[in-house]
C-alpha cells in the first residue's frame, strides 16, 4: 500500500516537473511536431507518388528557428515512409513547405511543384501558450486563477460545497472536479429591466457558508446549500428588490502582525446601491453620520493604534476621489491618484496588518494590482505592482479576509473563448 | 488536463475589435456629448456610424470571429444549413417603446436585400425567424451580423429611423451637417454612458483635425494614408487591422470578356507603388481577397508585377479605350489614376471616369470592407459584395484557399491593398474601441470630465 501511494506520488511529481517546465519561451516538446508533419507528409505523398523531391523549409511563423532541423527530419522521415526521397539531387519535383500561421493557428502549406503544374496542401496546427508567472518584492502578491469564464463575472464565493458565480443574468454552481471546478447549474436571475453597461454584484456568505445572499442591479437572489443522502445542492432563489447591498466586512486583525490573535468586531455595513447606474448612492444603512459621496468602492480598514478609532471606511467617489470617514468626518487621502475604482482590504498579517490592494488607474492595455498601507491620511505603497494579464473588472475581499479575488477581463488579442478569468490574490511578507 | 492552453496566436490586433484604453481601471462616468466628425454620410449602407448607432442585428460579430447572440437569442440550423430558426429576444422596444416583434424583424429583413438575399425565404413561426434557403447557408448567423440586415423601420412621420440601438435619431437637426443622437434609456443592452453624440458629416479631414486639436471635437477620421502624419502630430489613434480590401473589379464582358486580357490588367497593375506613393506605405498588399493574417496562406497568391507577362498576354491587341471608375474622394481618384498609368505602361489605352460622369465603364476602383474576423463568413461576404453569391461551405484553409483561387483565377477582381481604418480621440475620451470592421463602438465609450 505504501509502496503504491509513493509510487503515485513519485509518478505526480514527475508529472508536475514536467508541465512547470512547459511555457511559450521552452522550445515545445519533439513530439508536438510529429502529427502535423506526419499530416503534410500524407497529403503531398498523395499528390507527387514516390520519386525523388527538393525540399525546401521557409519559416514565416513565431515557430523558433531552432526547431526547423527538427520539423525538417519529421517531413523528410514521414516522406521517406510514402517512398518519397528528399535527397537533394537535381530533380524536376519540389516541394515548397512554407511553415506559416494566422489568427487562429498554425498553418503548414506545402507548394508541390511538378514542372510548370503546382499544387498545394495544407495542414492545421494549433498553437501553444504560455503560463505566466507574476513576480514581485518587498510585500509580495501573488494570483492564482481559480475560473475562467466566457461571460462576465460579477463577483464570485467559494465555499465548502461549491463555487457560487454571480454573472450578469445568472446564478452559476460549481461543483468541485478532478480538473477544477464543473459547471453544476444555472439559476436565471429573472431581471426584467435592462442591464447596465458596467454590471456590477455582491455575493456574501451567511451561516458558516450554507447560504448566501447575492446582490445585482434591482434584484436580490438567496441561496441555501441542502444535504442529501449521496449529495447536496444549492436551492437559489431571486426576487426584484432595492436592498442595501453588504460591503464586505472581513474580520479586521487588530494592531501589527506580532498581535494576529485578537479581531475587531464590525457591524455589516450595507450601502444603497443606484441599480440604472454602476455606483452606490452614498447612502448607508445603518449610517456613520458623514455625508458621503456617490462611490464605486467602499472597504472597512484597520486603524493603527494611537489613531483615535480601531476602524474607518474608506470611500471612492465617482469624482474620483479617494476619502476616509472616521468619527464621521471625512478626510481625502493622498497618494491614491492612481488607484482605480476598485479596491479591496487584505489581511495580510504584514505591517499594521491589513493592507488595501487597489487596481491601477493608468492607460496602459494591462492592469495590475498593488498593495497599499494607510498610516494616516496618505497612501503609501506596501507591494510591487502585480500585473493582471487583463483589465480588472471587480474586486472584493475573501470571506476569511485572508485573500482577495479579483475579476479580470483578458485582452482581445488573445481571442480565447474564455474572456474572463477569477483570480485569487494572497500575499507573503518578506 | 491541459496546463498548456491553446491560444490562438495573436500576429497583431489583426480584426479585433481594438481598445484604445485600459478599459474599466477606473469605472466609467455616465453623462456628457461626444462630438464626432466624420467626412462622409453617417447613414451610409456598409460601416455608417449612425447605423451602428440607432440598429441592432439579429447577431453580432464578436472579437473572436464568431457570431454572437444580439437580438436574436440562439439560434439553429437543419437540413444541412439550408433552414435556420433565430429566436427572437423577449422584451426588447424599438425606440418609440413598441416591443420588437418577430414579424416586424422579417419584414425588416426583406426591405434590406429584396431579391439578394442569402435566403429564399424569411417568414415568422411564433416567436422565432426562419430562414430557408435552396442552397445551404452554413454562414448564415455571421452574414446576419452584416451592417446590410440590421434591424430598422421609419417612424410614421417619416421624420427619424428607429431601432433597438443604444442611441435614438433626435429627428431634429442643429443644422444640416449636424445630426443629434440620444442615449436610449431603455436599451435592451443597458443604457450607454454617454448623454448625447453629435455626428457633424461631410467634414474635410483638415477641418476634422483642427478641430480635434482646438477641442471642438472629440472624434475624427483619420485616412490611412495619414497615419504617419497623425503620429507626427502626436494624436492619440485609434487602428483597426486591414479592414478595407482596395479592389479593381473588372468586368468580363465586351473587349474585357477575353479572359487573357483581364489577366493581363491584373499583372500589370504595381501594387507596390500604390502602397508606397498613393497610401503612405500604410496599406498592406494582397493578391488574395482575405488578409494573410486571417488565412496564412495569402503568399499563395503572387503580387508582384509582371510588366512583360501582361505584354505578352495583351498579345499586340491593342483594345480599344478602356475606362476606370471610382468614388469622388481625392485618394480614390488619385489610386485610380496611378492605376491607369500601370496599364498605358502594358499597352493599354485607360482613361479615368471623372466621378458620376460615367454611369458603367470596364473597370471599378473599389473599397470592400472585411464585415467579419471569421475567415469563412469574411470571404462569402466579399463575395456577395462583388456580386456573387455561392456559399462558401469549407471553413478549413484548404477550403477557403481553393474558393478564392477558383474566384480570383476569373480576373473579375484584382485584390490590391488590404487598408486599416482609424480615428482620432481627444484626451477626455475613454475606452474608445472598433468593431471588427473597424468601426466605432460609441455604446461603451465615456467622458472623464463629467460628471
Amino acid at each position: 500500500m505504501k509502496l503504491a501511494w509513493l509510487v503515485l506520488t513519485v509518478a505526480n511529481c514527475l508529472m508536475l516537473a514536467e508541465l512547470a517546465g512547459r511555457d511559450g519561451s521552452a522550445a515545445p516538446a519533439p513530439g508536438k511536431w510529429q502529427e502535423p508533419a506526419a499530416a503534410l507528409a500524407d497529403e503531398v505523398a498523395a499528390i507527387l507518388g514516390p520519386g525523388q523531391v527538393r525540399l525546401t523549409i521557409r519559416n514565416a511563423s513565431s515557430i523558433p528557428t531552432e526547431e526547423i532541423p527538427k520539423i525538417r527530419l519529421l517531413l523528410e522521415e514521414d516522406l521517406k515512409a510514402h517512398g518519397v526521397l528528399t535527397s537533394g539531387a537535381e530533380s524536376a519535383n519540389a516541394i515548397r513547405v512554407t511553415l506559416s500561421e494566422n489568427t487562429r493557428e498554425r498553418l503548414w502549406v506545402a507548394e508541390v511543384i511538378e514542372g510548370n503544374q503546382r499544387q498545394v496542401a495544407m495542414v492545421q496546427v494549433e498553437p501553444e501558450t504560455a503560463r505566466q508567472v507574476p513576480a514581485g518584492t518587498g510585500l509580495t502578491l501573488r494570483k492564482q486563477a481559480v475560473l475562467t469564464a466566457r461571460d462576465p463575472v460579477l463577483a464570485a464565493l467559494e465555499t465548502a460545497d461549491g463555487l457560487v458565480v454571480v454573472e450578469p443574468e445568472e446564478i452559476v454552481i460549481y461543483g468541485h472536479a478532478a480538473e477544477g471546478w464543473k459547471e453544476q447549474k444555472r439559476v436565471a436571475i429573472g431581471q426584467r429591466k435592462p442591464l447596465t453597461r458596467d454590471p456590477r454584484g455582491v455575493i456574501v456568505p451567511l451561516h458558516d457558508g450554507q447560504e448566501f445572499e447575492a446582490f445585482v442591479a434591482g434584484m436580490v437572489c438567496e441561496g441555501s446549500y441542502e444535504r442529501g443522502p449521496m449529495a447536496g445542492d444549492w436551492t437559489v432563489h431571486c426576487r426584484e428588490g432595492d436592498d442595501p447591498w453588504q460591503l464586505s466586512v472581513p474580520p479586521l486583525p487588530r494592531g501589527p502582525a506580532t498581535n494576529q490573535s485578537e479581531s475587531i468586531e464590525v457591524t455589516p455595513l450595507k450601502a444603497f446601491y443606484n441599480s440604472t447606474r454602476d455606483y452606490f448612492t452614498g447612502v448607508l444603512a445603518p449610517s456613520l453620520g458623514a455625508d458621503l459621496p456617490q462611490f464605486y468602492a467602499a472597504a472597512i480598514v484597520p486603524r493603527p493604534a494611537g489613531s483615535g478609532s480601531l476602524a474607518a471606511l474608506l470611500v471612492n467617489g465617482i469624482d474620483g476621489k479617494v476619502q476616509l470617514t472616521e468619527a464621521g468626518v471625512l478626510e481625502p487621502v493622498s497618494g491614491a491618484r492612481d488607484w482605480g475604482s476598485d479596491y479591496a482590504v487584505l489581511n495580510t498579517g504584514c505591517g499594521i496588518g491589513a493592507q488595501v490592494v487597489a487596481s491601477g488607474s493608468g492607460e496602459a492595455a494591462a492592469d495590475s494590482l498593488r498593495a497599499y498601507e494607510l498610516p494616516a491620511q496618505e497612501a503609501i505603497p506596501a507591494s510591487a505592482p502585480l500585473a493582471m494579464d487583463g483589465t480588472v473588472m471587480a474586486l472584493w475581499t475573501a470571506p476569511d479576509g485572508k485573500s482577495v479575488f479579483t475579476v479580470v477581463r483578458r485582452p482581445v488579442s488573445l481571442a480565447a473563448a474564455d474572456k474572463y478569468e477569477v483570480d485569487r490574490v494572497t500575499s507573503s511578507c518578506n | 488536463m491541459r496546463w498548456i492552453v491553446l491560444r490562438r496566436v495573436a500576429i497583431n490586433c489583426v480584426l479585433a475589435a481594438l481598445a484604445l484604453h485600459g478599459a474599466a481601471r477606473t469605472r466609467p462616468h455616465y453623462g456628457g456629448t461626444l462630438r464626432v466628425e466624420i467626412e462622409g454620410d453617417q447613414w451610409q449602407r456598409q460601416g455608417g456610424l449612425a447605423r451602428r448607432l440607432v440598429l441592432d442585428g439579429l447577431t453580432v460579430i464578436d472579437s473572436d470571429g464568431s457570431a454572437h447572440p444580439a437580438l436574436a437569442v440562439e439560434w439553429k440550423s437543419e437540413n444541412q444549413d439550408h433552414r435556420w430558426q433565430f429566436t427572437l429576444r423577449r422584451g426588447v422596444h424599438l425606440q418609440n417603446s413598441e416591443m420588437l416583434t418577430a414579424a416586424m424583424v422579417v419584414t425588416s429583413l426583406q426591405r434590406s436585400c429584396q431579391a439578394d438575399c442569402p435566403w429564399t425565404a424569411v417568414r415568422v413561426v411564433g416567436t422565432s425567424i426562419v430562414f430557408t434557403g435552396d442552397s445551404p447557408v452554413p454562414n448564415l448567423p455571421e452574414l446576419l451580423a452584416n451592417d446590410d440586415y440590421l434591424i430598422g423601420f421609419d417612424a410614421d412621420d417619416g421624420s427619424r429611423i428607429l431601432g433597438t440601438g443604444p442611441f435614438q435619431q433626435t429627428g431634429e437637426a442643429a443644422n444640416n451637417d449636424v445630426q443629434r443622437f440620444i442615449a436610449n434609456e431603455n436599451c435592451w443592452q443597458g443604457r450607454p454612458f454617454l448623454d448625447e453624440i453629435d455626428i457633424h458629416f461631410h467634414r474635410s479631414i483638415r477641418d476634422q483635425w483642427l478641430d480635434l486639436s482646438l477641442g471642438r471635437a472629440d472624434l475624427v477620421e483619420v485616412p490611412a494614408e495619414q497615419l504617419r502624419q497623425a503620429h507626427e502630430q502626436r494624436l492619440t489613434v485609434a487602428v483597426s487591422g486591414p479592414v478595407s480590401l482596395l479592389a479593381l473589379a473588372v468586368a468580363d464582358g465586351g473587349v474585357l470578356s477575353d479572359a487573357n486580357l483581364r489577366s493581363a490588367i491584373a499583372l500589370a497593375v504595381d501594387r507596390n507603388s500604390l502602397s508606397n506613393v498613393i497610401f503612405q506605405k500604410q496599406g498592406e498588399i494582397t493578391a488574395s481577397l482575405l488578409p494573410s493574417e486571417l488565412t496564412g496562406y495569402g503568399f499563395l497568391f503572387p503580387a508582384d508585377r509582371d510588366i512583360n507577362k501582361a505584354r505578352e498576354l495583351r498579345g499586340g491587341l491593342t483594345p480599344p479605350v478602356l475606362t476606370i471608375s471610382t468614388d469622388s474622394s481625392a485618394q480614390m481618384q488619385l489610386a485610380a489614376q496611378r492605376i491607369a498609368l500601370n496599364l498605358r505602361e502594358a499597352g493599354f489605352n485607360v482613361q479615368v471616369a471623372a466621378p458620376g460622369t460615367v454611369h458603367r465603364t470596364d473597370m471599378v476602383l473599389l473599397r470592400l470592407t472585411l464585415a467579419s474576423n471569421e475567415p469563412r463568413a469574411a470571404l462569402e461576404s466579399l463575395l456577395r459584395g462583388v456580386g456573387v453569391e455561392a456559399p462558401v461551405v469549407d471553413d478549413s484553409s484548404a477550403g477557403l484557399y481553393k474558393v478564392e483561387r477558383e474566384f480570383l483565377q476569373t480576373h473579375t477582381l484584382v485584390p490590391l491593398l488590404y487598408l486599416p481604418r482609424a480615428y482620432a480621440v481627444g484626451g477626455r475620451v475613454r475606452d474608445f474601441s472598433l468593431s471588427a470592421d473597424g468601426t466605432p463602438l460609441l455604446a461603451g465609450v465615456s467622458l472623464q470630465d463629467v460628471p
